[in-house]
């Protein structure tokens, strides 16, 4: 059951792994999420290096992503030419953001920077899934439908310059919030090794104000490039993919999602929603818990010198 | 630091050949290669070896066996945290060159009872031993407190070894040390070095080669991952790519 990783070289299970890759599939595919939240998380509680974790995992994230941006596209729900413009932020994102993880590995910093953006991200959208949900559920049984969000109601963002029609999204809106969308997801993704769907999602529909059923769609398209570019690019500066980790775990993962979205299709979003929620807090909890208690030894080691 | 040590075994010999230490040695390690293939989860290998018994000298007598094996030296860095406002934040490091990966001593009683100081600082005997250097210049105590954490997390992790009775004796000639090695180990060229001390000093020492290496599958990602990384960045993205359309394709005709 034992496999050695070659560039990791350290020796895992590789059945843990699978299972590990299939269960954050099925989680993602349930949620509709990318999972890159759960998987750094595990994969560093496993006892892979965090820097192989966050780089290899990001292929996982691109695996899942095809599918769902695939299934999207065929039932027409996807804005190419928004994702297109998000792309060309995430990219230049992930660029900066591989930048600054190796400079935050020099200065051994990593580990704090992604444990502490965990912290700080998933506490927050933890928190407001949770809140939502439970308006939502107490509206269901009330019997009070929610007030629908407002489309087409004007903020400060149309104000701005460069503006470009986006036909399937029916908006008419400058390219500079969706760019920097862009550019701050692509930076999630390089340095935390997540999707960013759960930050890109509600931008979309609450400051740029996407019709909801091209959402999904649009930011699985931009998520699977973003995460492409961060893994080639983490190969290629800092060498921290390990291609049999992420062969298990884009197998796990694929097969892990398709089970979930079946699943997901016959539960109640709001319960779900609730459920992610308390998920998304209890791993916030335990890694704000591995920050602050006294570490066994103050001293750690890590290979090479900077 | 190779030089040295070569001019130390030389000296071992010199004193081998004198006359007042007729006592010889000689060693084998079973195996003197290991190969690191997909299922490797770390190995044992055993040095054995015997003492040509002499007329007057015994093994019972004041002689004692030392065995060590030595790693190829790695570059490390060490960090130590402090709490800032609550947290664990690492704030200082210490970059060590030229210790070693791995590093397993065995001896037949304790060091202290064999050799003096002097002497186990010349055949760098013992974690206490270990040659180094630091990045920057630091307070030598300092220092010593960053060198104590990188050999305390190296035993942990199985790759530094001290196992004061670790030769054990088949005989009155014949003996043995098992040698762990775990699966983190770095791969390279291996020394496996065995001394004969009588009376504090080293009458007779051999050494002999042992390497490490990945091979097969494991050496060309590895190989492909660092010489061509950029082509290996891809090749890991069209994995990806190719098992999500599988998927999606597969599950899509099910229903």
């Amino acid at each position: 059951m034992e496999l050695y990783l070659p560039v990791a070289e350290m020796s895992v299970n590789w059945a843990v792994i699978l299972v590990m890759g299939a269960a954050v599939g099925f989680l993602s595919g349930l949620f509709g999420v990318g999972g890159g939240f759960l998987m750094t998380p595990l994969l560093v509680f496993y006892g892979i290096p965090p820097g192989i974790a966050v780089a290899t995992q990001a292929s996982h994230i691109t695996a899942s992503s095809l599918s769902g941006a695939l299934a999207q596209w065929r039932r027409q729900a996807l804005d190419i030419k928004m994702g297109a413009i998000l792309l060309a932020g995430g990219l230049t994102g992930s660029v900066l953001g591989v930048y600054v993880f190796q400079l935050l590995q020099e200065q051994g910093q990593i580990e704090l920077a992604v444990n502490g953006s965990y912290v700080v991200l998933l506490g927050s959208i933890g928190g407001l899934m949770l809140n939502e949900s439970i308006r939502a559920i107490r509206a269901a049984r009330s019997g009070n439908s929610r007030p629908p969000v407002k489309a087409h109601q004007h903020s400060w963002i149309h104000g701005l310059p460069l503006k470009m029609r986006f036909r399937r999204s029916r908006l008419y809106i400058s390219i500079i919030p969706p760019i920097i969308l862009g550019i701050l997801v692509g930076m999630l993704t390089a340095i935390m090794g997540v999707g960013g769907g759960f930050i890109m999602i509600p931008a979309m529909i609450y400051l740029l104000k996407m019709p909801t059923n091209v959402v999904i769609g649009t930011s699985q398209f931009q998520i699977l490039f973003v995460t492409a570019a961060a893994t080639i690019l983490h190969a290629a500066t800092d060498q921290t993919v390990d291609i049999v980790l992420a062969f298990l775990l884009v197998a796990g993962g694929v097969v892990g999602v398709q089970m979930g979205v079946r699943v997901g299709s016959q539960m109640r979003g709001e319960q779900l929603r609730a459920l992610l929620a308390l998920f998304v807090i209890l791993v916030a909890l335990r890694l704000l818990f591995g920050l602050v208690r006294t570490p066994e030894d103050l001293y750690s080691i890590v290979a090479g010198t900077p | 630091m190779m030089r040295m040590r070569s001019w130390a075994l030389l000296a071992a010999m010199l004193f081998t050949a004198s006359p007042a230490s007729p006592a010889d040695l000689v060693s084998g390690l079973s195996t003197d290669l290991i190969q690191i293939t997909s299922n490797f989860t770390g190995a044992d290998i055993v040095l054995f070896g015997a003492i040509e018994p002499s007329e007057e000298l015994g093994p019972t007598g004041d002689q004692n066996l030392v065995v060590v094996i030595r790693g190829p030296a790695l570059d490390m860095t060490v960090r130590r945290k402090s709490r800032v406002f609550g947290i664990w934040v690492n704030s200082e490091q210490v970059a060590f060159t030229g210790l070693p990966g791995y590093y397993f001593l065995a001896s037949t009683r304790p060091l202290d009872d064999i050799a003096s100081v002097p002497t186990q600082e010349r055949f760098r005997l013992g974690t206490a031993n270990l040659q180094y250097a630091t990045s920057a210049a630091i307070d030598p105590q300092e220092a010593d407190a960053f060198r104590a954490a990188a050999i305390r997390d190296r035993k942990r992790e199985g790759l530094y070894w001290e196992s004061p009775t670790g030769i054990e004796f088949l005989s009155r000639t014949l003996f043995r040390a098992r040698i762990p090695v775990p699966a983190s180990v770095p791969p390279g060229l291996y020394n496996a070095e065995v001394y004969l001390f009588q009376g504090g000093t080293v009458v007779s020492a051999q050494s002999s080669p042992l390497f490490i290496d990945k091979t097969g599958f494991e050496r060309r990602v590895y190989d492909f991952a660092y010489q061509r990384s950029l082509a290996y960045g891809i090749a890991a993205v069209l994995m990806a790519i190719v098992l999500g359309w599988i998927a999606s394709v597969a599950f899509r005709q099910r229903t």
